[in-house]
């Protein structure tokens, strides 16, 4: 035999016993998951990714991630890349970049007969036909935590003799889906009550925009008197509240904040300037859509199509001992739940 | 013949100003810019609230941070190398270096200088490419993507975020005269950025190698140490930029510098926007750091006047958007009648 020969069939004997050893590895695991989602450069999805990674692994699943730059044409050109290579997972995450214009891509990932379970944006009328459930935040009670909050500061405001209630909004982009949820929801909340909303900025996501937003919005509505700030985000509100402090604002006394999401900075709370927040974990959503995908595997439904982690509001009072147990069993503190400097 | 006039007298045949104008600039040009200053002037004078010293401060402190990144990058367009493509992505590096460094107990000062020594390599690094004859677009994105790469890895996609007080307060929060220290700084650089471009040898070899790059290389500058020079003008602008942010906020994420869904938009667009709307030359040679701290201005200017008339998001970046297009076009028009004059 020549020395050919013989490389060739070595390099042949090695393959075949790495492919053997391979398909047992994968045999022993339980499934497959293939995840559509953003980028873990934002810092909500790195921790959502960190979620379903680490539960995903300790499940005994099989998971890839494609992060796409908040971009739907990536993602869709992601989602044919995955279905032209021909191995399909056992489940599909969809985390779309756009609900509308992604429908397109739900559609074929489900007609690849592979289950798609919806992460983060409720299903609507279009594409709820192309899931088996969904897993994620729900705006509306975060809004509406916010804005029971928001009641209880004025409360004791005006137990205390205080008389003016105006409040100020710092708001996602009003063509993101999430503002009309959130607004609404917050209104609903506050109706009733002395508050009043007289401004609302969208100037964007983040810190700078919060910033940015709630200085015009300042400078406009000054005259009017400012006494409560609403987050539709704590990034958001952050910047806000430096916006309010450079413009004389006392917070905590002149001005009073509430957020939500739980990303912003925890020692504004700790310091007084920031009232609240209702606590939203990427980690916990992370790990929630394994646990359906585990459920759904092994019994074929979903107890609940629609599954909303829990949104509790989180104060200075309570910031030190708000835990939640996730779903791998662990017991998580507020640091490690939040997404922001905390 | 007596050609001599009288003092007072005007004479018949000489034009009127406004005569004057259309000849030097044609009725095109003077019709376009009549019809945006009415706009305007009527949109400032109806904005409630608009013309108040608060109103202004907000406006200034608004322009100071992409103010300041575009300081930098006007000598890297003067100097006839584009743009640099990196800025948010180099801001991104710098603010988690900062952070980290606040984070490990450095202070203000030594992170400070560490932040700008990284600032320093990453402009260098692109210099000498751009130098040896890369494509500035092309080296530029490559940068881009390896700083933000860089930047993720390090802070592994999360908040890095210091406790108050760190010593940094007085840049991101403190004030001088009624005046925040970031639009302080943000004055204090526009000129000396201006009196270094236009009293120093330095200041006319950027003009030099911007306006004939043959020419200057005749007389001995090379583009190859000016590439180098003017990109790490505009790497330690990035950087003073994320320096100061991250002192305002106490806390750093590769994501602060952009905003997929802000009407600012995306940071580096924002900084060459404002740089073009200065009508500094793409071509190099011609231009000010002064235009565009005037364009950094003048943008945020019209936005805040649009957030006081209550426009959201949407409407602000298409104005925007149109005061590059009139800007492009109005500057073009000016330059081709001044070379059918020549």
């Amino acid at each position: 035999m020549s020395y050919f020969r013989k490389v060739v069939g070595l390099a042949t004997a090695v393959c075949m016993a790495v492919g053997v050893m391979s398909t047992a590895v994968y045999a022993q695991k339980k499934g497959s998951i293939v995840s559509f989602n953003g980028p873990a450069g934002e810092a909500y999805i790195g921790r959502f990714i960190k979620g379903i990674k680490g539960t995903a692994e300790l499940k005994g699943f099989d998971i890839k991630v494609y992060e796409n730059q908040f971009n739907q044409a990536e993602q869709d050109q992601q989602v044919q890349q995955v279905l032209a290579a021909g191995v399909l997972p056992d489940v599909f995450i969809w985390w779309p970049s756009d609900a509308t214009a992604g429908l397109g891509s739900l559609r074929a990932l489900h007609k690849t007969g592979v289950p798609v379970l919806k992460i983060n944006q409720l299903p609507n009328e279009a594409d709820k036909k192309y899931i088996f459930g969904y897993a994620g935040p729900d705006d509306r009670l975060r809004a509406r935590n916010a804005g029971y909050m928001m009641r209880e500061a004025a409360a004791a405001k005006k137990a205390a003799g205080g008389t003016s209630f105006n409040v100020i909004a710092l708001s996602y982009p009003h063509s993101y889906g999430g503002y009309g949820l959130s607004i609404n929801a917050f209104k609903d909340a506050i109706a009733g009550s002395d508050l009043k909303i007289i401004g609302d900025v969208d100037e964007g996501f983040g810190q700078a925009n919060g910033y940015k937003g709630a200085a015009k919005l300042i400078a406009s509505v000054k005259d009017q008197g400012i006494d409560f700030v609403y987050g539709m985000d704590d990034a958001i509100l952050t910047g806000g509240i430096k916006a309010l402090e450079e413009a004389g604002y006392k917070m905590g006394t002149d001005v009073i904040a509430v957020g939500t999401v739980c990303n912003g900075d925890k020692q504004l709370i700790e310091e007084g300037k920031q009232f609240g927040t209702t606590l939203q974990s990427p980690l916990h959503e992370g790990q929630l859509a394994i646990k359906l995908v585990e459920e759904y595997l092994e019994t074929g439904k979903l107890a609940n199509y629609i599954n909303f982690t829990p949104n509790p509001s989180v104060t200075k009072e309570t910031i030190e001992t708000t835990a939640l147990k996730g779903y791998d069993g662990k017991l998580y503190g507020i640091s490690e739940l939040c997404s922001g400097a905390w | 013949m007596n050609t001599d006039i009288a003092v007072g007298q005007t004479a018949p045949n000489t034009p009127g100003w406004l005569a004057r104008l259309v000849d030097r600039y044609s009725w095109l040009v003077v019709i376009l810019v009549a019809l945006f200053l009415v706009t305007f002037f009527y949109g400032m004078v109806t904005a409630p609230n608009f013309l108040t010293l608060f109103n202004f401060k907000t406006i200034i402190r608004d322009a100071a941070l992409v103010g300041i990144m575009a300081v930098g990058l006007t000598f890297v367009t003067l100097s006839g190398n584009f743009f640099l493509l990196s800025m948010k992505e180099t801001a991104a590096l710098a603010i988690i270096a900062f952070a980290t460094a606040m984070s490990q107990g450095y202070g203000f000062e030594l992170a400070f200088l560490f932040t700008m020594a990284v600032a320093v390599i990453a402009g260098g690094l692109q210099g000498i490419l751009i130098g040896l004859g890369g494509n500035p677009i092309v080296v530029t994105l490559g940068a881009a993507g390896l700083f933000f790469g860089v930047a993720s890895w390090w802070s592994d996609n999360l908040v890095v975020s210091f406790r108050r007080p760190h010593g940094a307060e007085w840049l991101g929060s403190g004030s001088f005269l009624g005046l925040p220290n970031i639009t302080v700084a943000f004055i204090i650089i526009a000129v000396v950025a201006e009196l270094v471009l236009r009293y120093t040898n330095f200041g006319r070899q950027v003009y030099l190698i911007g306006a004939n790059r043959a020419a200057g290389k005749a007389t001995g500058h090379e583009n190859f140490s000016m590439a180098i020079k003017t990109c790490i003008i505009a790497s330690a602008c990035s950087a003073f930029v994320a320096i100061a942010f991250s002192a305002q906020v106490s806390s750093a994420h590769v994501n602060y510098f952009s905003s997929s869904f802000g009407s600012s938009g995306d940071m580096t667009i924002l900084v060459i926007a404002t740089v073009m709307v200065a009508g500094n030359s793409i071509m190099g040679g011609f231009g000010s750091s002064l235009r565009s701290s005037l364009g950094a201005v003048f943008i945020s200017t019209v936005d805040n006047m649009m957030v006081l008339h209550g426009f959201n998001s949407g409407p602000r970046v298409l104005a925007v958007g149109l005061m590059i297009v009139f800007s492009i076009i109005v500057f073009a028009l000016v330059r081709r009648g001044s070379r059918v004059q020549e």
